[in-house]
């Protein structure tokens, strides 16, 4: 008896301090996916929530990097973002230059993105469909999955991009477009 | 009595205990037309016992000890004047429970017989599956007021010398006033410093499965008046054997193990995982069911870990009351239990629907494997409170506790997990699978050959 | 002191193979690409050979008198006895919180990010009291099941890293400088502490053979020549861009839509650990013959903890237990030293 009391005792001081990460499923925003484009001549980051609304719950914020906007959505908009079930990337094609090769890096670093995230080119008409849909990212995941079985040396997830990347050498990304339907291609990113 | 001298004579009864008919017809009528010649008291004993009584169940005793033991047990005694010895009688005639059916152990194949109350009645049913000569019953007396009868059954030639030795001594050791049911006993059985959670006493109320259990070197004690023998060493393996699987096709036996094993993982676990992945790793949860359960967890007022302790205690007063409850009122419990908490709670927004889903499904679970009741609902409370508080890495570390526990459990010196934990090859035919008759055949299972099994007494 | 019932040295050595499996799971040594995979695999020959020089003394101590150095050291005379007593305690201890710390670390990095690691170890010391104190044999039992995680742990994390092998990312030349080579073969060294363990826990093993070692290490040998593989041709470059690559290697395998494994590794990681830790603390008690003293035990892991509390405030101490060489120095004495000159001993009391 005396030595459970002692045990109790003891364990107290460690459930009373560990317990601060908790991450309650109730309370958590999960972003599904993010963008990138450019409006206003500054680079924009759209994180798209996780929800069963037919219309997208997103959150535009403006920095230079990823990492910035990341900070920034969570102090000021989104306090329990977790990227953890990111999948997919989208980045528009005229930024590509400017943001892909940073953007990767940084996932590279984090714990919690997933190596398998998808990551894809798009142009702006592309976004704004999925802005309006939230049906989009699963069709346009679904578009990279036959393009991949089809091309099978296209890169289109965190992982392949960041080290062909590392390689120094010349790589296939998918690019999606849309007229009226979803289209996927294939464009060569040089190093 | 009738004869050449006046002998004095009494029979002793207790009322209710003796069947008068049989009595009758046993003792009070031959000695009432015997003509005793004999010419002393002593010669005239001699005569009842060897020659008038008429039954086959006679014994003569000497002492008060005796004389109440044959008494309290529904035998009648004949005292003769001036003789110290005296004559039991077998004449017992108190009612009884008939041969039915054991319901906690239901079988589709097996025999229909169970144990039942009287001592005798439940020797019988052993003696008539084992006919072998090295079937040994040895008459233990417990408990200083109740003076209950216990027997402990074995086969001489597959048993331990020192483990039946040693089971006589904790029987002795065993200082209770009353002994009223099998489960007193328990844990003057268990070994000393070993975990308590998980029985090292097995217990059935079939014949056919403590046959089994005798023919591989276990003790079972039949106590009068329990239906339920106790059986020792047992082994956590064996909660996971029934009838059924050596009746039916080896394939069909090895997917009903598989199955309990899986159900036992599931209902103490699943409710953890739950409240650990929802309170702190909800990216773990497949995208599909992530939403649906955020929504319904966000509509309700409880955090996770509180609502399915709720909900799993709520479970377990509806299952007492279910138990308890007269049979005529158990439909409304069912109602109750099913509209109220389960429909209009959910409706309600009191409690969402994946909780309650999650804990009918580990409630469900845990009754494949119900004789580890018990341990399933202790392990499944403690592990909710600490995947609630310490999320998956707090259920790694229960668990490999848990897991020491039952690796440090033996039961009269065998390990607990043996077959599993120390790992033997030629045991796990019977453990996962159920390998055909042929090979188990061949080599017969003996308990106390286990690996590291300790020297106990 | 409780006594341990024999137990199968079978067991023993699996048991001591998770351990070193361990090594790798916490590994957050840069094995990045210094040197090609060949020449990787090179290197984890040539520590795993001098894994096995290490074990030497002990199974002659074994094989000859079949008891383990703790045991044989009795009958020096109370003195030697506590002169070991005291060596083995501090470099069991020192080996605990060699594990404790990249333990920690990886796991506040990784999966609770705004925890403190110090009521982490706290509490994952206070389990292994618990576990020690039933005694290696019990320890030993529990290593079947943490063979079977591992078992299933190294087939999700192999087998869903499958797809994304791609051959580019490393070489199969030879490519490499010493320098860099001896740094890999003194890290692969590092298991070199079940060495030690089995020099003072093997007195109650039954039915030990040689070749059990050869394949203890030979086991160690595949799991770390697997673990390369997957980094090297799977994870590639990206596994060097976090600590713990083991860990990222964890996160890339996926099958189909369900991504990362990273919860068995966590598992498997911590099972490991805490098994180490209680084994190590069964040694010290072994070696003060109060085995199974739950009040010594605190006591020890209290020391422990102390140890960890220090390292992770100072940088100084805590390079100190990050050292492969100082670990590795400590085990030639404890592993190699110590049982040779106890056999010695021996030997010249009986000749």
């Amino acid at each position: 008896m005396r030595r459970m009391i002692c045990l109790l005792l003891a364990l107290l001081p460690a459930i009373l301090t560990g317990c601060q990460s908790a991450r309650r499923i109730e309370t958590a925003s999960v972003i599904e996916n993010v963008s990138v484009q450019r409006r206003g001549g500054a680079l924009c980051y759209t994180f798209y929530l996780l929800s069963d609304s037919e219309k997208p719950d997103s959150v535009t914020v403006c920095a230079p990097s990823f990492e910035q906007a990341r900070t920034l959505a969570e102090r000021s908009y989104i306090p329990h973002m977790t990227l953890a079930k990111l999948e997919l990337l989208l980045i528009e094609e005229e930024v590509r230059q400017d943001v892909m090769k940073g953007d990767i890096d940084y996932i590279a670093t984090q714990a919690s993105f997933s190596p398998q995230a998808h990551i894809a080119l798009c142009d702006e008409k592309t976004l704004l469909r999925l802005q309006r849909e939230a049906a989009a990212q699963s069709l346009i995941e679904r578009q990279i999955d036959l393009l991949r079985e089809e091309h099978p040396q296209v890169k289109s997830d965190c992982l392949s991009v960041f080290n062909s990347y590392a390689r120094g050498e010349s790589f296939e990304v998918p690019l999606i477009t849309c007229d009226r339907e979803l289209r996927v291609s294939l464009v060569r990113n040089a190093p | 009595m009738q004869g050449v001298r006046s002998v004095q004579a009494a029979i002793f009864t207790m009322e209710g205990l003796v069947d008068k008919e049989g009595l009758a017809q046993a003792a009070v009528n031959p000695l009432m037309a015997y003509f005793f010649e004999e010419p002393t008291n002593r010669q005239v004993f001699d005569a009842i016992l060897n020659t008038v009584l008429a039954s086959s169940d006679v014994t003569a005793f000497e002492g008060t000890e005796k004389l109440l033991t044959f008494l309290t047990s529904g035998f009648a005694v004949i005292a003769v004047d001036g003789v110290s010895r005296m004559i039991a009688v077998g004449a017992q005639g108190y009612a009884f429970r008939g041969v039915t059916e054991p319901e906690s152990e239901v079988v589709q194949r097996g025999a229909r017989e169970g144990f039942t109350e009287p001592l005798r009645v439940n020797m019988s049913l052993i003696r008539r599956r084992l006919k072998s000569p090295d079937l040994v019953f040895e008459q233990v007396t417990v408990g200083e007021k109740s003076r209950t009868q216990l027997m402990l059954c074995y086969l001489r030639s597959a048993a331990s010398p020192k483990l039946v030795r040693q089971l006589r001594q904790r029987l002795a050791a065993c200082d209770l006033e009353t002994v009223l049911a099998a489960g007193y006993l328990s844990e003057y059985l268990e070994d000393p410093h070993t975990s308590r959670l998980f029985s090292g006493v097995g217990i059935s109320e079939r014949p056919d499965t403590v046959c089994g259990k005798l023919t591989e070197g276990r003790v079972a004690i039949i106590v009068d008046g329990t239906p339920a023998v106790m059986l020792v060493p047992h082994l956590f393996v064996e909660e996971f054997q029934g009838v059924d699987d050596y009746s039916n096709r080896t394939y069909y036996a090895a997917f009903i193990r598989t199955l309990k094993y899986l159900s036992f993982l599931v209902s103490v676990f699943l409710p953890a995982i739950y409240t650990a992945l929802a309170q702190f790793h909800p990216e773990y949860f497949p995208t599909w069911i992530l939403i649906k359960t955020a929504k319904s967890l966000s509509e309700t007022p409880l955090p996770v870990t509180l609502e399915v302790l709720v909900i799993t205690f709520v479970y377990e007063i509806m299952k007492e009351a279910g138990l308890r409850i007269p049979k005529s009122l158990g439909h409304a419990v069912s109602i109750v239990g099913a509209l109220v908490i389960g429909e209009s709670a959910v409706t309600a927004g009191i409690i969402s629907s994946s909780t309650l889903m999650v804990v009918a499904t580990a409630a469900i679970c845990s009754y494949v494997t119900s004789p580890l009741y018990p341990p399933i609902t202790m392990l499944r409370f403690l592990l909710i409170l600490v995947g609630g508080v310490f999320g998956l890495w707090g259920l790694v570390l229960a668990t490999a506790l848990v897991l020491i526990s039952m690796c440090s459990k033996t039961s009269l010196g065998v390990p607990y997990l043996s077959s599993l934990s120390p790992f033997s090859l030629r045991t796990m035919r019977d453990v996962f699978i159920r390998a055909s008759w042929k090979k188990l055949g061949k080599h017969t299972i003996r308990v106390q050959r286990f690996a590291e099994t300790e020297e106990i007494g | 002191m409780k006594q341990e019932v024999p137990f199968s040295s079978k067991r023993f050595l699996l048991t001591l193979t998770l351990c070193a499996c361990a090594v790798i799971l916490l590994q957050n040594h840069d094995l990045s690409r210094a040197l090609s995979f060949p020449l990787a695999l090179g290197a984890v020959a040539a520590g795993l050979i001098v894994c096995f020089l290490l074990f030497l003394p002990a199974v002659w101590l074994k094989k000859r008198w079949d008891s383990d150095v703790l045991t044989l050291v009795q009958s020096r005379g109370r003195a030697a006895q506590g002169m070991v007593a005291v060596i083995y305690s501090a470099y069991f201890l020192y080996v605990a919180a060699y594990f404790l710390l990249p333990y920690t670390d990886m796991f506040c990095k990784k999966y609770y990010t705004e925890t403190n690691p110090c009521p982490v170890a706290f509490l994952l010391l206070a389990c292994c009291v618990y576990a020690a104190s039933k005694g290696a044999n019990v320890i030993t039992r529990f290593g079947i099941f943490l063979f079977v995680l591992a078992m299933v742990t190294n087939f999700m994390m192999f087998g869903g890293s499958l797809s994304s092998l791609d051959m580019h990312n490393g070489s199969l030349g030879w490519q490499g400088n010493p320098a860099d080579f001896g740094n890999h073969v003194i890290y692969f060294v590092t298991p070199c502490f079940i060495a030690a363990l089995f020099a003072c826990l093997s007195g109650d093993a039954t039915r030990f053979r040689v070749h059990q070692i050869v394949t203890a290490l030979g086991l160690t040998g595949v799991k770390y020549a697997l673990v390369l593989f997957f980094l090297t041709f799977a994870a590639g470059e990206y596994a060097a861009r976090q600590a713990y690559e083991t860990f990222v290697l964890s996160r890339v395998a996926h099958f189909g839509d369900y991504a990362g494994v990273e919860s068995l590794y966590m598992a498997l990681a911590t099972m490991s650990v805490f098994m180490i830790i209680s084994l190590l603390l069964c040694g010290v008690t072994k070696a003060w013959h109060c085995g199974g003293n739950l009040w010594v035990l605190a006591l020890l892991t209290g020391l422990v903890f102390a140890l960890q509390l220090w390292a992770v405030s100072n940088d100084a101490i805590r390079e100190l237990f990050t050292r492969p060489l100082l670990l590795i120095a400590l085990t030639l004495i404890t592993a190699a030293v110590i049982p040779l000159l106890v056999g010695w001993g021996e030997r010249r009391r009986h000749a």
